[in-house]
């Protein structure tokens, strides 16, 4: 059965609402419009937005899918899950306890150490991958990533050291990179999408 | 690069996912390479040429 006659869901959409919320919050909590604890839970809520649209990828997706990309997709769900938990509770405890000396060491490996299970997973993925073209796609995306962080970083920077903006915790380099792999990869699909014939 | 992949592709009256199937990638990969989006590595190109029992250079050219 090819495309033309799969009624296709929507991931982008799903895709779109899970970054737009993610860069609601961050003006929000920029503009420090609401407080750490609230901009917490929103971030933890949007999250849950990414779980139909990983059900939609994977319907869309269908046959197409390797077993890598299965893997892929399931070991980042989780690593997510996990990195906004340990978040959480980095979060609740620093805002409770004056956290130092190992205790802290200890606390900010919380939402770390699943950081490091994603780059993991990523990595696994670029080597289990045998569909050159899938894996060619995720290292556009990966880049794109990158690309957003270092740019975003850069700027927001100077613009720190200039005295033009507050200062920004540097654990907003996952989320900003998280932006910048989906959007590489909405607009590779976008591409795909406009030159497919059937 | 330019490719043939499409026009043989229909001569046998396939479609992307047969194609697919039978290179053993995505239906996106063959999408991608039949539309100019992506070159293929010389092993895939191999195994399309032997695919269609034809040389590279006949299904693939460069543009100019």
């Amino acid at each position: 059965m090819n495309a033309a006659t799969t009624p296709r869901s929507k991931p982008g959409l799903w895709l779109g609402l899970f970054f737009a919320a993610i860069a609601v919050i961050a003006v929000l909590k920029t503009t420090a419009a609401i407080n750490p604890g609230t901009a917490y839970m929103l971030l933890a809520g949007s999250f849950c937005l990414l779980v139909p649209f990983v059900r939609a990828t994977r319907r869309n997706r269908g046959a197409c899918s390797s077993p890598a990309a299965a893997r892929y997709t399931k070991g980042i769900a989780i690593s997510s899950a996990l990195y906004v938990a340990g978040l959480g509770i980095a979060v609740y405890l620093d805002n409770r306890m004056e956290l130092e000396g190992t205790a802290g060491f200890l606390v900010a490996l919380l939402p770390v150490l699943p950081i490091f299970g994603m780059i993991w997973v990523m990595a696994r993925y670029l080597m289990e991958e045998t569909d050159e073209y899938l894996r060619h796609l995720a290292m556009i995306g990966a880049l794109c990533g990158l690309g957003l962080v270092l740019g975003v970083g850069s700027f927001w920077g100077f613009l720190e050291t200039f005295g033009m903006v507050p200062h920004v915790p540097g654990w907003w380099a996952v989320p900003i990179w998280a932006v910048g792999m989906g959007l590489g990869r909405a607009f590779m699909s976008m591409r795909d999408r406009a030159g497919a014939d059937e | 690069m330019k490719n043939r992949l499409k026009v043989l592709r229909a001569e046998r009256d396939w479609s992307q996912q047969h194609l697919a199937d039978e290179l053993g990638v995505s239906r996106q990969s063959v999408n991608a390479i039949e539309t100019g989006k992506y070159d293929p590595s010389l092993p895939l190109a191999f195994r399309i040429a032997a695919l269609f029992d034809m040389r590279i250079e006949e299904i693939f050219t460069p543009d100019d």
